[in-house]
C-alpha cells in the first residue's frame, strides 16, 4: 500500500501462474538461444547507425530525378497488376467463399474449401508467382495471377467470416416464405454482407498494391524490378526517388480508398451529423 | 401471388448510382489491362504456348523430392529465430511507440502527429523493398532480415495497439489524472496494463506474419529459407520446390494454430 507500485506494474508480474511464468521463461531463453544462434555481430550493429545515416544521404540528399517519368510508369504497372489481381482475386474468392460459409454449403462442401483457403494462406505469394511462371513467363499478368490465387487464402476467409456474421433473421425469412438456397444467398445473405465485402475487396486492392511491388522482384515488371536493378548497381540517387515514389503513390491509394471505404460502410456524411445531433 | 413479385424487387432510385460504379470499375479495368498504355496483358495465349512447359513441372512439383529435408533444417530453423527475434524487438519498440502514437496517453498533438506520420510512411514501403535495400547496406544475412521484420511489425503493432488505445474507454487515465500523476505515471499504471491484451495478441499476429514473410526474404539475399527457394528455383528443381512449400506450410498452420489459441487465452 505505502509503496508505489509502478516498478512492478511496468512488467506486469502474475505471481500465481507458475504456468505462464514458465512459458515466458521459456520464451526467453529461446530468444537468447535464437540471437546467440543467428550470430549476429556487434561489430555489424555498431556500424549499423552511421551506415544508415551515410546511406540516407545518398538516397536522398541529390536526387537523380531523371527516373522520375520511368518510376511513375512502372508504379502504373504495379497498381495495374494489383487492380487486376485484385478483380480477379475478389471475384474467386467471393465464388469460393460464399459456399464455405456455415449455413450455406454442406460439411463436405466446406470443410475441403477451408482447407484449401488455409493451405494458400500459408503459401507466401512470391512462390505462387514463381510457380505461375513457368507457364505464363515473366510478364505482369503472372503478377497479377498469383496476386489473385494468393489472395483466394485470405479474401476467401474474410468472405465467409462476413456472410456467417450476417444475422440469420433475413434468411429464415426468405427460407420461411418459400425460398430455395440461391434465393437465400441473393436476398437474405447478400444485401447483407454487401458492403462489408465491397469494402474488403477495396481493402485488398490496397494490399495488392504493396504485393506487387515486391512481385517485380522476381522479374514480373513493375516498380519492384526497377528497386532491384538500380539497388543492385548501388544508384543510390535513383532508389532514392524510387522510394519516395513507392511511398507517395501507396499512401495517396490508401487514402483514396479509405475513404471511399468509409463511405460504404458509414454511409454519407450527412446522416452522421443528423445521428450525432 | 406475392411470391412472384418478391423475385424481383424495385429499387428505383440504386440503378444510378449502381451503373455508375460499374462503370468506374470497368474503365479502371481497361486502363489497367490496356498494353498500349504499360497495363497488364492479359495473354491467355501464353499460357496455351508454355503449356507443356509448366505442366512439366507443375507434375514436378506434384511429386516432392523428399531427399532435399535434410537441407531444409538449417535455413528453416533461421527463419523462425529471426522471426522470433524481429517479433520481440518490435515488441520493445512498440511499447513506446503505441503509446506515443494514441490521443488519450500522448495529449502533445505535434509530437503524436509526427510518431504517426513516420509509422504511416514505414508502413507504405513493402517488406522485400527494404530487404532489398538493406541487404545493399549491410550485407548479406540475418541482420537486414531482422532489421526488415522489425520495420514491418512496428508498422502493424503500434497502429493496431494505438487504435485500441484510442478508441477504449478512457476513465482509468482521468483516475489517474485525478489522482495527480504525470502522463509517464498515468501510461505506465494505467494504460499499459489495460492494453496489455491487446499488445500481447497483436505481438503473435506479428509473429505469425514474420514467419511467412521471413520464409521469402532470403531471395533477395537475407536470409532463412528464401535463399533455398532462390537455389532450387534457380535449378528448375521444383520437386524439390514442392518439398520446401510443404514444410512451410505444416509450420505456417502449426504457428497459426498455436497463435490462435494463445490469442483466444488472452481475451
Amino acid at each position: 500500500m505505502t509503496a508505489p507500485a509502478i516498478a512492478p506494474l511496468a512488467i506486469p508480474a502474475r505471481p500465481r501462474k507458475p504456468l505462464v511464468r514458465a512459458a515466458w521463461a521459456l520464451v526467453t531463453v529461446a530468444l537468447i538461444a535464437a540471437w546467440w544462434h543467428l550470430d549476429i555481430g556487434l561489430r555489424d550493429l555498431a556500424t549499423l547507425p552511421p551506415d544508415i545515416v551515410h546511406y540516407t544521404r545518398l538516397m536522398f540528399t541529390d536526387p537523380d530525378l531523371t527516373a522520375l517519368p520511368d518510376a511513375f510508369f512502372q508504379t502504373w504497372r504495379s497498381v495495374a497488376m494489383a487492380w487486376v489481381g485484385a478483380l480477379l482475386g475478389v471475384v474467386l474468392s467471393t465464388l469460393l467463399g460464399i459456399p464455405a460459409a456455415a449455413g450455406v454449403g454442406p460439411w463436405w462442401v466446406r470443410l475441403p474449401l477451408r482447407g484449401l483457403f488455409a493451405v494458400i494462406r500459408a503459401v507466401p505469394e512470391v512462390v505462387i508467382a514463381i510457380i505461375i511462371l513457368t507457364v505464363t513467363g515473366l510478364t505482369p499478368f503472372t503478377g497479377a495471377l498469383a496476386l489473385a490465387i494468393g489472395g483466394i487464402g485470405t479474401h476467401a476467409k474474410w468472405t465467409y467470416e462476413t456472410i456467417e456474421a450476417v444475422p440469420s433473421g433475413t434468411s429464415e425469412a426468405v427460407t420461411a416464405a418459400g425460398g430455395n438456397l440461391a434465393q437465400v444467398i441473393r436476398w437474405g445473405l447478400w444485401p447483407a454482407a454487401a458492403p462489408e465485402l465491397m469494402s474488403l475487396a477495396l481493402y485488398r486492392f490496397e494490399i495488392n498494391v504493396r504485393t506487387s511491388a515486391i512481385l517485380g522482384l522476381i522479374g514480373v515488371g513493375g516498380i519492384g524490378d526497377l528497386l532491384t536493378g538500380y539497388t543492385q548497381h548501388r544508384q543510390w540517387d535513383t532508389v532514392g526517388v524510387l522510394i519516395v515514389v513507392v511511398i507517395a503513390v501507396t499512401m495517396s491509394i490508401d487514402a483514396v480508398s479509405g475513404r471511399i471505404r468509409r463511405r460504404i460502410m458509414e454511409g454519407a456524411r450527412v446522416r452522421d451529423v443528423e445521428r450525432s445531433a | 401471388m406475392t411470391a412472384t413479385r418478391l423475385d424481383v424487387p424495385a429499387r428505383p432510385r440504386t440503378w444510378p448510382r449502381t451503373v455508375a460504379i460499374a462503370g468506374a470499375i470497368i474503365v479502371i479495368t481497361l486502363l489497367t489491362t490496356l498494353p498500349a498504355l504499360g497495363g497488364v496483358e492479359i495473354d491467355l495465349g501464353a499460357i496455351a504456348r508454355n503449356w507443356g512447359n509448366g505442366a512439366d513441372r507443375i507434375a514436378k512439383l506434384m511429386r516432392p523430392d523428399l531427399s532435399i529435408l535434410p537441407r531444409t533444417w538449417q535455413p528453416l530453423l533461421e527463419t523462425l529465430e529471426m522471426a522470433l527475434v524481429a517479433a520481440a524487438i518490435s515488441a520493445a519498440f512498440a511499447i513506446p511507440l503505441s503509446l506515443w502514437a494514441a490521443r488519450p496517453t500522448n495529449p502533445n498533438a505535434p509530437f503524436r502527429v509526427a510518431v504517426r506520420s513516420v509509422l504511416n510512411i514505414i508502413r507504405a514501403v513493402p517488406d522485400l523493398v527494404y530487404a532489398t535495400i538493406l541487404v545493399a547496406m549491410v550485407g548479406v544475412g540475418a541482420l537486414p532480415g531482422v532489421i526488415t521484420l522489425v520495420l514491418f511489425d512496428l508498422g502493424i503493432v503500434v497502429k493496431l495497439v494505438s487504435e485500441a488505445i484510442d478508441s477504449a474507454d478512457a476513465a482509468y487515465i482521468e483516475a489517474g489524472r485525478a489522482a495527480g500523476g504525470t502522463q509517464t505515471q498515468i501510461n505506465r499504471v494505467t494504460a499499459l496494463p489495460q492494453t496489455w491484451p491487446v499488445f500481447a495478441s497483436q505481438v503473435l499476429y506479428s509473429l505469425e506474419l514474420n514467419v511467412r514473410v521471413s520464409a521469402i526474404l532470403g531471395l533477395v539475399g537475407a536470409g532463412g529459407m528464401g535463399r533455398l527457394i532462390d537455389e532450387v528455383r534457380g535449378f528448375y528443381r521444383y520437386d524439390a520446390l514442392a518439398t520446401i512449400i510443404l514444410e512451410l506450410l505444416v509450420v505456417v498452420i502449426a504457428i497459426e494454430i498455436t497463435s490462435n489459441v494463445l490469442r483466444k487465452r488472452l481475451r
